[in-house]
């Protein structure tokens, strides 16, 4: 039997969750410090825009993804800044960060690439592909772990990372008991804005290299539709996850395999592309209302 | 210390939230407020316009002339500003029962598709018949499109933000596979359906402008809603549930109910912008052609805090950036993107603004 199809399938999975996963650990983060991050969706169309900007400016996506962590970043400080300090709106900053990384990433492609909607630096290279130099050789292994974007790697590590950290450092444990119970944090002297700050800027980082990885990591393009509902995909694997890094990666996973498989369904059978386009969204659309069912049913269980 | 945490604080949803239409004093501070923050606004613009080497002042007068020089031009502002009249009332309803439905979207797409299918399918009927018939389908289209993240909303839950964002994707698609599909029309480069019969054409007001009777539709709908928000109880049912939820339960007001109708009635909204574009002005139904009308009429909504009487002036005014932002970019080269970094700081003033007193949320994620 031939297994190609199969790690083809899987690799491809593997490939597309990437920047879901950094985006959902940056929702995870936010979420557990009791913060809803709208804003993902427009982080990651910023970290894109940079990386491709300065990516062609220095003619390294290295130094791109490295200014597109630096911008990115100060833009989430901003809406950090608003949040925690000026007391805005959550829901509604976040959505003025979408909307501005819309506005203001075509505004500046046409005033400094002259170009509308899209644009792609011919002489910028993608970041590096790495072919891991003991697994590559096992038969399907290999096929299916070896060989990715560096940023997928980066994206698995962070996920490992994010799980040690919410649990097993005094900052992460800090972090959750602001979550959770905000008053006793305060009085047990732990500095309630200060991890709200934490969370949400470690949320811009990720952001920014979810947004990386799609412009840099294996073509080198920006336009201004490219995120297509990915940061709110990402924040449904997080409420999939109930906050927690390994189911969540999991849901991430599970919203990757299904945007390779209509992609998929688009190539091999004869139908118009669009309605395979549509299902990833609507199978979002259904766990999350499976799992409010769930919720909903355990709740009466437990009386 | 419970002041230093805005959204977890029990308190912030007993305060109530002046009602700027009904009293004449807070109407003066909420028109000073959002003159206010457009002046913000456009200041920012202005500075986004300088920092790219381009002049703000020619922009800005570019825009004005574009949209106010001329008969045609105003009356290309009241184009324009149509479509958001609609969906900023939709928007402001929403908000006011402390909801985000952004799904008017996605009604505006169908229920421009359903308007377009009525005019190409039944080219027989007369112009009072087909006319009716075309909003009708369209605004039933746009309101159960919303009713689907309203039960889910309602009955368990969803977060009605994710929900309605997710499904406007599979609106737009959906739409763009049925002119591409069942309703291709051979030899045309883009995707849009076949024409709509003379009959199911809205009347022309001010040719040349593609201003058409749809504007007094939208008119009529924002009359309306300024009628259901003031002076019905359901009006006074939808404010109770924006204020405090719980309350509005002990009440004996029917929640449930109450967010699914605010939800319904956004749709049908959308639905009937949809229908207005592609009955008045396109005469056809064009893949994509919205372009974050929805959002618009959100932006719409915070400016003026909800008051429906607020969503309509600031529909004009929206009505002129719209329209005038494509000949600033022709005159100055300053791109017609900057609307939306206007809308940008116009949102994000309107959150900061708010704070805490609005949209409080049980998440239980």
């Amino acid at each position: 039997m031939n297994i190609d199809p199969l790690t083809n399938v899987l690799f491809a999975a593997l490939r597309v969750m990437t920047p879901l996963l950094l985006a959902a650990l940056a929702g995870l983060i936010s979420q557990r410090v009791n913060l809803l991050n709208i804003a993902l969706e427009g982080l990651m169309l910023f970290g894109a825009f940079f990386a491709v900007v300065f990516g062609a400016k220095f003619n390294s996506p290295w130094l791109g993804l490295f200014f597109s962590i630096v911008f990115t970043t100060l833009i989430t400080f901003i809406y950090a800044l608003s949040i925690i300090e000026l007391r805005a709106n959550l829901i509604v900053a976040g959505l003025a960060i979408n909307i501005l990384a819309v506005g203001l990433t075509s505004y500046l492609l046409v005033v400094m690439f002259n170009a509308r909607g899209a644009y792609s630096p011919s002489d910028l290279v993608s970041l590096p592909h790495l072919n891991l130099p003991l697994l590559k050789d096992i038969a399907i292994l290999g096929k299916v772990f070896s060989g990715h974007g560096v940023l997928v790697y980066v994206s698995w590590i962070l996920a490992g990372l994010c799980s040690v950290f919410l649990y097993r450092t005094p900052q992460g444990i800090h972090l959750r008991a602001v979550g959770e119970r905000p008053e006793a944090a305060e009085t047990a002297g732990i500095n309630v804005k200060g991890i709200q700050y934490l969370a949400l800027l470690l949320g811009g980082v990720l952001c920014a290299l979810a947004g990386a990885q799609l412009a840099i990591g294996d073509l080198t393009i920006f336009n201004d539709s490219m995120i297509n509902g990915r940061g709110f995909i990402a924040l449904a694997a997080v409420f999939f996850g109930a906050g927690k890094p390994g189911l969540t990666t999991l849901g991430c996973f599970l919203f990757g395999l299904f945007e390779i498989l209509q992609f998929r369904l688009q190539t091999s059978a004869n139908i118009p592309p669009q309605l395979p386009q549509m299902l990833p969204y609507l199978i979002v659309v259904l766990t999350l209302t499976a799992i409010s069912f769930q919720k909903k049913f355990t709740k009466r269980m437990a009386g | 210390m419970q002041a230093e945490l805005p959204h977890l604080d029990p308190a912030a949803s007993q305060i109530n939230v002046e009602d700027s239409a009904e009293q004449i004093p807070s109407a003066i501070l909420s028109l000073s407020r959002m003159l206010l923050t457009l002046f913000i606004a456009l200041l920012m613009g202005a500075l986004v316009i300088w920092i790219s080497g381009k002049n703000p002042v020619e922009a800005y007068r570019a825009l004005l002339q574009a949209s106010l020089g001329s008969r045609t031009a105003i009356a290309n502002s009241l184009l324009a500003a149509t479509p958001i009249l609609f969906t900023g009332m939709a928007a402001a309803i929403a908000f006011r029962a402390g909801i985000f439905n952004v799904g008017v979207e996605g009604s505006l797409y169908l229920g421009g598709f359903a308007a377009a299918w009525v005019g190409f399918t039944f080219t027989t009927l007369p112009p009072l018949l087909i006319i009716p018939l075309s909003l009708l389908t369209a605004g039933i289209v746009g309101g159960v499109w919303c009713y689907f993240p309203a039960i889910l909303r309602s009955r368990l839950q969803v977060d009605e933000l994710v929900t309605t964002i997710l499904l406007n994707y599979v609106a737009i698609l959906f739409t763009e596979y049925l002119v591409n599909g069942p309703f291709l029309v051979p030899g045309l480069a883009n995707a849009m359906s076949p024409q709509i019969s003379e009959s199911a054409r809205l009347l022309r007001l001010l040719p040349p402008s593609q201003l058409n009777a749809s504007f007094l539709f939208a008119l009529l709908a924002a009359l309306f809603t300024i009628y259901l928000m003031t002076r019905t109880k359901f009006g006074y049912e939808i404010r109770m549930v924006g204020d405090n939820p719980q309350f509005a339960r002990w009440s004996g007001i029917n929640v449930v109910n109450v967010i699914e109708k605010v939800m319904v009635y956004g749709g049908i909204f959308g639905g009937l912008a949809g229908a207005g574009q592609v009955m008045g002005v396109h005469y056809r139904f064009i893949a994509g052609f919205s372009s974050g009308l929805a959002f618009t009429g959100i932006t719409v909504a915070l400016l003026v805090r909800n008051s429906p009487l607020g969503v309509l002036l600031a529909s004009l005014l929206f009505g002129m950036l719209r329209s005038g932002s494509a000949t600033m970019e022709i005159m100055t080269d300053v791109p017609r993107d900057l609307i939306r970094v206007l809308e940008a700081t116009i949102i994000f003033f309107a959150a900061i603004e708010f704070g805490n007193l609005l949209w409080r949320r049980h998440r239980e994620h």
